[in-house]
């Protein structure tokens, strides 16, 4: 077994090694695929580069292991289970579409006229965001809009390193403004229970039912917390077995990929604030623990704030950027008209999160 | 999670370098620099001798001590009462020696002039700011000389030299230092003397099938040899031979055991992500990522309000990166402007 896949290395590496000397040796192929090349390239091979400064050696993390973690995290922490909820023919072809037309298309597209270098990863991390965060029943076509307009955003911004707010929230933004009706319905009663093969494929039959943030919105009801925790419940694809993502969200903050910090800081401050809502206006308000298991806000708190990219640089700003997450959040959802403010809290932190860094900068170096 | 990573990073636990017990001699028929010591004009009046390497490439103690700790220790007093007679020493060992740990404590009980300090063996905190930090509590400015401040941190190999050539007088020529790496066919500790060049001492273990890279003084802060006929001194630590990994390797996630001590950047340059890599590892509590967008942005001079001077320059910050960054350049190219 190993020796085979040591066979099938050495010729790959051997013919992508010829592939690269003829585009270089042919200026006008370099010109039309050379890009193409050293993107895909990048995704199966180790680059030449070698330190030339000290330190000499350098730690085996690198930005593509990162991206990795973060779509290891998200496979398992909702693709799995929303694969056992809805059905494979639910999730699998929205997910290939939101990496055809968000990687393979708008971003290959872009690397070749752009002449960037490289396919960033972060693009399947975009990506792999979209089909979580919209209802099971979103046509196809919506969550290749989402994925095209994520991709493209980000690009326009600069890239990985450079986005002003989280691209994969941007894109939903813009469903939300587009297309205001169908990122809201379609809420997908969950097959619970033993599965069968029919039900793991195509999931039970397609009864809608309004999510518990809406119904308690409209009724005052309150869902069961076990049914919310094992996702028995309506809503996103994506967020609903809130038990998977909570145990994938701690992983990804042992791992050091995503801040500890903000998750405590957002689901703390969500659960604090509520309390002090509910005994301010009492019953109107959401209580604490149906508030922190309901929504998105798990998934949001693991997955979505923490996007180092989008968030402060310093720590100290990653307390405030995620209690300021949880307030807007809190706020949101108990005096608005809108059942879920996860989107907007996160947006509008994100872009808080300049002027925020700039001032613990100030404060702290005294300049 | 490993302690290790947070503020320092355990070297030894990542790159595990393995010396032979035996020590071997290189032989060297040319012109040798003869020992010799400058002795600081100032008062001395703290000795800090280190017995913790943090780097797994550096000279393990017991090759120092040859389990004859009581020696060691009678030619420190030796040195002490003849040159530095006012002065307190600090023995710095590593906590998880406990044997080594016991013996000094058995030796002090009857000396007042001596005290054992224990560390954790992790990189950096055997530099001289975070040492003084650590033992005296006082704050020294990095690249300032310690015996300003009336400390002198003494190389333990610099003690028996001093006891051997200047108390007893007797010839003093050979300095123990370990070769190590992927660039060489095993690990050796040589002795050899000061004036031998480099080629001369690698020749014989050095691999021929691969390219490699030589370096000084470890591969952190160290320095490359770019001349292979340059000589050893007096100040040389080791030396550590890598491969130098200048090829593409198909999926590198799947290998990473057979790039790791080589000096492949593991990775491609990217740009910052804001992962808090380098802050979280930096051993005196900075934010390198600042430096570095102070650069990108073409502004060096804006890097100093970040307390850029308390940088002691380990290299940790670039050593984590994952967008690899050279952060320990950009915060010299910073520090050097006027």
């Amino acid at each position: 077994m190993k020796k085979t896949f040591k066979n099938i290395e050495t010729i790959l590496n051997k013919s992508l090694n010829s592939i690269e000397t003829f585009i270089q040796s042919h200026p006008k192929v370099n010109f039309l695929f050379g890009a193409l090349f050293e993107a895909t390239d990048g995704l199966i091979r180790s680059t030449k580069n070698t330190a030339k400064n000290p330190p000499f050696i350098r730690s085996s993390m690198d930005v593509k292991q990162y991206m990795g973690g973060i779509l290891a995290a998200l496979f398992f922490g909702w693709v799995l289970p929303a694969i056992y909820f809805y059905g494979f023919m639910c999730v699998v072809p929205k997910l290939i579409v939101s990496f055809v037309v968000g990687v393979f298309v708008v971003d290959l597209i872009w690397v070749i006229l752009a002449r960037e270098e490289r396919i960033n990863e972060g693009g399947f991390v975009t990506c792999l965001f979209i089909p979580a965060f919209l209802p099971p029943q979103a046509p196809l076509w919506l969550i290749g809009v989402g994925a095209g307009i994520s991709i493209l955003f980000r690009n326009i911004l600069g890239g990985v390193g450079h986005n002003l707010v989280n691209p994969a929230l941007f894109g939903r933004l813009m469903l939300t403004i587009c297309f205001p009706t169908m990122v809201v319905s379609g809420w997908q009663e969950p097959s619970i229970g033993i599965p069968t093969i029919k039900s793991l494929m195509y999931g039970v039959d397609a009864v809608t039912h309004a999510t518990p943030l809406i119904a308690f919105k409209e009724t005052g009801e309150t869902a069961s917390f076990f049914s919310l925790m094992f996702g028995a419940n309506t809503g996103s694809l994506g967020e609903t077995c809130r038990i998977t993502l909570i145990i994938t969200g701690i992983w990804l903050c042992v791992k050091r990929i995503a801040n500890w910090r903000i998750p405590v800081a957002y689901l703390g401050s969500v659960f604090v604030i509520s309390i002090i809502f509910s005994l301010m206006v009492g019953k109107t308000a959401a209580p604490p623990i149906f508030q922190l298991l309901s929504g998105g806000l798990i998934f949001a708190a693991f997955f979505m704030a923490t996007d180092p990219i989008t968030t402060t640089y310093s720590q100290a700003g990653k307390w405030i950027f995620g209690i300021g997450c949880g307030l807007i959040t809190v706020v949101i959802r108990n005096f608005t008209s809108i059942p879920e403010g996860i989107m907007y809290a996160i947006l509008l932190m994100n872009l808080l999160s300049v002027p925020i860094q700039s001032i613990i900068q100030k404060i702290k170096y005294r300049t | 999670m490993k302690k290790a990573y947070k503020k320092g990073f355990n070297l030894i636990e990542t790159y595990p370098v393995k010396f032979p017990e035996t020590v071997i001699l290189v032989k060297y028929d040319g012109p040798v620099d003869n020992f010799s010591f400058s002795f600081p004009d100032k008062k001395v009046e703290h000795i800090i001798v280190n017995l913790c390497p943090t780097e797994p490439w550096a000279l393990p103690n017991r090759v120092i001590l040859r389990n004859a700790t009581h020696d060691f220790l009678d030619k420190l007093e030796a040195v002490r009462t003849e040159y530095f007679p006012d002065s307190h020493c600090h023995v710095v060992v590593d906590h998880l020696e406990s044997n080594l740990v016991n013996e000094l404590t058995q030796f002090k009980t009857q000396k007042d002039w001596l005290s054992i300090h224990t560390m954790e063996a992790v990189y950096p905190y055997d530099a001289p700011v975070l040492i003084v930090k650590n033992i005296l509590g006082l704050d020294i400015a990095f690249g300032q000389n310690t015996i300003e401040d009336g400390i002198l941190i003494l190389d333990p190999q610099n003690v028996t030299g001093i006891f051997e050539y200047y108390i007893k007088e007797t010839e003093f020529n050979t300095r123990l230092i370990p070769i190590s790496g992927t660039g060489l066919k095993d690990n050796k500790i040589l002795k050899v003397k000061p004036g031998t060049p480099i080629k001369s001492m690698l020749e014989l273990y050095v691999r021929t099938d691969i390219k490699y890279r030589v370096f000084l003084d470890g591969l952190l802060n160290g320095t490359e040899v770019k001349d292979l006929t340059q000589k050893i001194d007096w100040s040389t630590k080791n030396i550590i031979v890598i491969e130098e990994r200048d090829y593409k390797t198909p999926f590198p996630y799947l290998n990473v055991n057979e790039l790791l001590f080589t000096t492949s950047l593991m990775g491609e340059l990217r740009r910052c992500v804001y992962c808090n890599f380098c802050d979280d590892i930096c051993p005196v509590n900075l934010e390198p990522a600042l430096y570095w967008h102070c650069y990108d942005r073409g502004e060096k001079h804006k890097a100093r309000t970040y307390a850029l001077e308390k940088c002691i320059e380990c290299g940790l910050c670039s050593f984590s990166c994952p967008s690899k960054l050279e952060l320990l350049q950009v915060i010299r190219e910073c520090k050097s402007l006027k």
